[in-house]
């Protein structure tokens, strides 16, 4: 990161339901300006960790640190940190403006100043124009908008999204990810926004933090998520296809990307399972000798069973299912 | 098309009925009250539809007996109850609703224990010891004595509304700024009106028309239902009917005020998209 400056940071967080623990003993730093993705498969705790840092969970141990001070045993309207929830949580009793207003008025601000800043945020968001309407009334993607104008007026220490797209339809999506971005360049703040989707996480984030059981696997961006898999779990969770693994020995086995691979000629051969077609490019998805799945790429579909040779022009070395190198 | 507007017919119908039924009552008290006994109770076959109007029987129901105080003393207690009652249900339900549901359920269980005891058998204890704490004839302890059995019922109404609130509304309630005890009466209530609507006006029946407690702890400065009993008693059958006219005034009234609450639709709405 540009400056370095810690904004927030986790140390040890543990929070138990009942005797499983969501998150376990898990470390973080999130820097000034990020816009940092949390993304994990569903039950991993994302949600959870997001209201341990907000405050409306408490967590079992473990200390927060919002620019250095303690907050962990601060109420959440002490904290300073806006969060905009997956269900949006508009407030169903009053139209857009007076959500948005809201928390500036919970501050005790002014009756101008409070119309000014909320002019301001709906003006930024493109949503001037329905400030009167009731919430039961406006579309989905205005919702989250409402939402976070109603964040951003407070002007937080930083923000917090839960599953932001996930509510939206397919095309609105699109367009939220980019103003996500636009948003967080203009207002130089710093954002942290949970996701089961790793589409939803590759071209917009600075970085990108795994979860899964209670920890972080890897934190990185996302290519390097791609590219480096820290370890098997990583590698088969991130990618359109799980890595691919030819095993070495008992420790030891490759993992490959399926455009890491050169099919139709090499030493390695694979028996054709199913071929598997992604936008124009075609896949097969293969069997080699010890049973274990592998992808490769090819210019087109080819019949079931059929052998097919390869070679590695690049691929990765774990030992125990961690990563070693990358050998290219 | 047809059959679904005869669909509507029937059941309009049905509900004609059902309203007929409800209400016939109702008006054959307010027929009798306010005409003369000439055209009621003296005839043998009396008209069903009013005859001649009059007031005498109020007048002489309000002005024979002492009529003005038990209305005070009726309004002041059955206030009361609804504010003790919504003063302890209200906290009372929003923690049963923090915890999981079927411990929250075992103890809303528990509290219902007063309701399944009679009346009476609580109502002797507790009285003596209210006359010697000195509040014999007190409408404070009368609506205290009363509270008692409006309290589980009013907690398990706001229990559900309160737990038909969506969680994350509370949690943006307390990163918007609020503390606690703001997000529970100025955000939480107003949600959870209609069962707070519904909640005080079962409670504030339940005092209106209670008659053990009254009887027991408070028979020198009597509530309304006291002196109707009274009344009845006595053999007055008309003023009684008077009286029982209005007794249902206060509860006719209320009950329009507060039905526009009582409904459950208004809470989805801003809840995803």
């Amino acid at each position: 990161m540009k400056n370095n400056k810690v904004k927030l940071e986790l140390k040890g967080i543990t929070k138990k339901f009942g005797k499983k623990a969501v998150i376990d003993n898990l470390d973080l730093k999130i820097y000034e300006g990020e816009l940092f993705a949390i993304l994990g498969p569903s039950g991993t705790g994302k949600s959870t960790l997001l209201k341990i840092i907000v405050g409306i969970e408490e967590p079992d141990s473990g200390k927060i640190f919002l620019d250095g001070k303690d907050i962990t045993e601060l109420p959440p309207n002490k904290r300073n940190i806006a969060m905009v929830f997956q269900s949006f949580a508009l407030y169903p009793n009053m139209d857009v403006y007076r959500n948005i207003a809201f928390p500036l008025k919970i501050a005790g601000l002014k009756k101008e100043e409070i119309e000014k800043k909320v002019n301001s945020a709906a003006k930024l968001l493109g949503i001037s124009e329905i400030l009167p309407s009731a919430v039961s009334k406006i579309s989905g993607g205005q919702k989250q908008r409402v939402a976070l104008a109603r964040a951003l007026v407070r002007e937080p220490s930083m923000f917090l999204l839960d599953e932001p797209f996930s509510n939206l339809d397919a095309r609105v999506r699109f367009t939220a990810r980019e103003e996500l971005k636009r948003l967080r360049e203009q207002l130089h703040s710093t954002f942290v926004y949970v996701t089961h989707d790793q589409r939803e996480t590759s071209n917009i984030t600075s970085r990108v933090g795994v979860l899964n059981n209670g920890k972080f696997q890897q934190i990185d961006s996302f290519e390097n998520l791609y590219n480096f898999p820290k370890n098997r779990w990583v590698g088969d969770f991130i990618g359109n296809f799980p890595m691919s693994f030819i095993k070495k020995s008992d420790s030891i086995s490759w993992g490959f990307r399926p455009e890491w691979a050169l099919a139709g000629r090499g030493t390695l051969t694979a028996k054709l399972v199913t071929n598997e077609l992604v936008g124009d490019i075609n896949y097969w998805m293969c069997e080699i000798k010890d049973g274990s799945m592998v992808v490769l790429r090819g210019d087109k579909p080819k019949e079931v069973g059929s052998t097919i040779n390869f070679k590695l022009n690049k691929y990765n070395i774990y030992k125990d299912n961690n990563f070693v190198k990358q050998v290219a | 098309m047809k059959i679904k507007q005869i669909k509507k017919y029937l059941l309009y119908a049905v509900a004609i009925i059902v309203a007929i039924i409800f209400i016939y009552p109702l008006y054959i008290l307010f027929l009798v009250s306010f005409s003369p006994t000439t055209t009621t109770l003296d005839k043998l076959f009396p008209s069903q539809l009013p005859v001649k109007l009059t007031l005498a029987n109020f007048i002489s129901a309000l002005t024979q007996y002492h009529f003005v105080a038990p209305l005070f003393k009726s309004l002041e207690v059955a206030f009361m109850v609804g504010a003790i009652t919504l003063a302890i249900a209200i906290p009372a339900a929003y923690g049963l609703s923090k915890l999981n549901k079927r411990l929250g359920n075992l103890i809303m269980v528990f509290l219902f224990i007063a309701n399944l005891v009679p009346a009476l058998i609580i109502a002797i204890p507790i009285s003596v010891e209210f006359i010697k704490a000195g509040l014999f004839d007190s409408p404070v302890a009368l609506a205290l004595a009363q509270s008692l059995f409006t309290l589980p019922l009013a907690t398990f109404i706001l229990l559900g509304s309160f737990r038909a609130i969506p969680k994350d509304l509370e949690s943006q309630a307390r990163v918007d700024g609020m503390g606690l005890f703001r997000t529970i009466y100025t955000m939480l209530v107003p949600l959870a009106k209609a069962g707070v609507a519904a909640a005080f006006l079962l409670s504030w029946l339940t005092s209106w028309d209670e008659f053990t407690f009254a009887v027991i702890l408070s028979p020198l400065k009597p509530t309304l239902p006291v002196i109707v009993y009274i009344n009845i008693t006595e053999g007055s059958l008309i003023q009684a009917a008077a009286f029982a006219a209005v007794v249902s005034i206060p509860v006719i009234i209320l009950t329009v005020v507060l039905q526009k609450y009582i409904r459950g639709i208004y809470l989805t709405g801003g809840i995803t998209g």
